[in-house]
């Protein structure tokens, strides 16, 4: 086992907003799958999907497993480490590997805070009791228990839940908007996980593995992305201007 | 001109090791001493011979051996029986490419002569100290096989060389090569590819190429990385390895035609700039573990950024 690590796109989300989680490893060994890998607690997240590929490299192979998750509970939560229980092909014994820890933070699903919901609660109260007490008082001896008007608390929006390519789509529209070397991170940190790049891969070891073997547009926009995320300061803007045909082919 | 023509005429003469002679390229354009380790007959020396005669520089090459004194390298002084008085002689130092082949077989005091004109650019014979030309950049071999005999160079001092390339056996078209090109008579050798000025201009170049505050923090981290506890290493990289390998990630971005570094650059040249400055301990000797397996690991725990 030469590298096993876990990684994540978003360290913040909105409730019911996906976001990846990436455990990578590189083993010296040829396999077809990793075998006795030990997810992290999953508690407060709802796992939308899970894909698992592992190819053959240079040296022994390299293993993605990417999950989909979704914030259920609104909170701070460290997921992992990951354990893998293996045989060290060093020393011959039987070994327990992990990865990092990562931490992803899941805001509400309106976004607002805990006081601001639970002042809007008390705001929505306040109406109804009003409301309760305004047809008591006109109608003192009602034919009938008044009718109290429902309070209409709103269902959460439904949400919104974009696919990698429409969240790829939509960085990039920012970069267009805004093209500065953070906006050239960001769709350079999406670029990587849509190629599989595991968090201690190059540019140049996803090219040695094989990764985007077929896939040249992509090869070519993170190329170009990589020039505009790195590039001298005064350069950024035209290097972003210049890699803007590749991203959107 | 450009370093990618020195490359490829070091390529016309060497055969195959296209690694190392890139390696060699970039460890002169960054101003770094080289050292090169493998087993004997693999081209190390025709690849030092090359670099010099391709650059236009002057050539020395020394042979470390046991007996080997501190004056055969830097210079003696001798008495002038006709003036009567004491005259300088400089030592094969005195040279833009300096070969120290096998290095490892000189005592330390001569390796303390050498390393000390590789780190302060000048030697002292008497009373006088003259400054070493410049460029000059000091290429020693080392043979890992026959080890009976030799004085192993310390840490500190192995510090003083900014990559140790290992130059491994070829392949075996490349063998064939070897035999269609040097079977016959030997084949001329490049020269005057490009200029001393050349590789000073390309120095300077290379030292106003961009690396951005993350990819300094990668090299940071990778540095840091050999310093964190590990089974098979006592002791980890200086700061000044961090020191080379900005200064080599930019001659690469260089000679790759860019103005500025990218994390492959950082990447690629790690293991040549750590490999000599880990301390491995007795495990790695009794576990039969390869150091190069724990560099690259180390190298490949890094998160790039």
């Amino acid at each position: 086992m030469r590298n096993f690590a876990l990684a994540t796109d978003r360290t913040s989300v909105r409730e019911g907003e996906p976001f990846h989680l990436t455990i990578s490893a590189h083993v010296d060994e040829e396999v077809l799958e990793l075998d006795n890998v030990t997810l992290p607690d999953l508690t407060g997240f709802e796992s939308l999907g899970d894909e698992r590929r592992c190819s053959a490299s240079a040296r022994g192979t390299d293993c993605v497993e990417i999950l989909t998750l979704d914030g259920t509970q609104a909170g701070t939560h460290t997921l992992g480490p990951v354990t893998l229980d293996a045989v060290d092909a060093r020393s011959g014994r039987a070994s327990r590997f992990a990865t990092n820890a990562v931490t992803v933070t899941v805001e509400g699903a309106s976004g607002l805070s805990g006081i601001a919901r639970s002042l809007i609660v008390g705001v929505l109260v306040g109406i109804a009791a009003a409301a309760l007490w305004w047809g008591f008082v006109r109608r003192r001896r009602p034919p009938a228990p008044p009718k109290v008007p429902p309070v209409a608390v709103a269902p959460p929006p439904a949400a919104a839940a974009p696919d990698p390519a429409s969240r790829y789509r939509d960085l990039v529209a920012a970069l267009e908007r805004e093209p500065s070397r953070a906006r050239a991170l960001d769709v350079r940190a999406e670029l990587r996980l849509m190629a599989g790049a595991g968090a201690e891969e190059t540019l140049g070891d996803l090219e040695a593995r094989g990764a985007l073997r077929g896939r040249p547009e992509e090869l070519a926009a993170l190329r170009a992305i990589e020039r505009a995320a790195f590039c001298e300061d005064s350069n950024v803007e035209r290097a972003v201007r210049e890699a803007l045909p590749y991203l959107i082919s | 001109m450009k370093p990618g023509a020195l490359l490829e005429a070091l390529s016309e003469t060497v055969v195959g090791q296209h690694a190392v002679l890139e390696s060699l390229l970039h460890a002169t354009i960054a101003g770094g001493h080289v050292v090169l380790e493998g087993p004997p007959g693999l081209a190390k020396t025709l690849a030092c011979r090359a670099l010099a005669g391709a650059v236009g520089g002057s050539f020395k090459r020394v042979q470390f051996t046991p007996d080997l004194l501190p004056s055969d390298i830097v210079g003696t002084r001798v008495f002038d029986q006709r003036s009567g008085e004491f005259t300088t002689v400089l030592g094969p130092i005195f040279a833009n490419v300096l070969l120290a082949d096998e290095i490892n077989r000189a005592p330390a005091k001569v390796q303390s002569a050498l390393l000390e004109g590789m780190q302060e650019r000048q030697v002292t014979i008497g009373p006088q100290s003259f400054p070493l030309p410049d460029p000059f950049l000091v290429t020693a071999t080392m043979n890992p096989l026959d080890s009976d005999g030799t004085y192993a160079l310390p840490l500190a001092q192995m510090d003083r060389f900014l990559v140790k390339l290992v130059v491994g056996y070829p392949s075996a078209e490349e063998e064939v090569t070897i035999l269609e090109r040097f079977g016959g008579a030997p084949p001329p050798m490049p020269t005057g590819i490009a200029s001393m000025d050349d590789l000073l201009r390309w120095r300077d170049e290379a030292r106003a190429v961009y690396l951005e505050s993350r990819l300094q923090r990668y090299a940071v981290d990778l540095v840091r990385a050999t310093r964190a506890a590990h089974p098979y290493l006592d002791r980890g990289a200086s700061p000044r390895a961090t020191l080379a390998l900005a200064a080599l990630s930019r001659a690469r971005a260089l000679c790759d035609g860019r103005s500025f570094v990218v994390p492959d650059d950082v990447r690629g040249v790690a293991p040549a700039v750590l490999r000599h400055r880990l301390a491995f301990n007795y495990r790695t000797l009794t576990e039969h573990v390869d150091p190069e397996a724990v560099v690259a690991e180390l190298v490949a725990s890094v998160s790039v950024p």
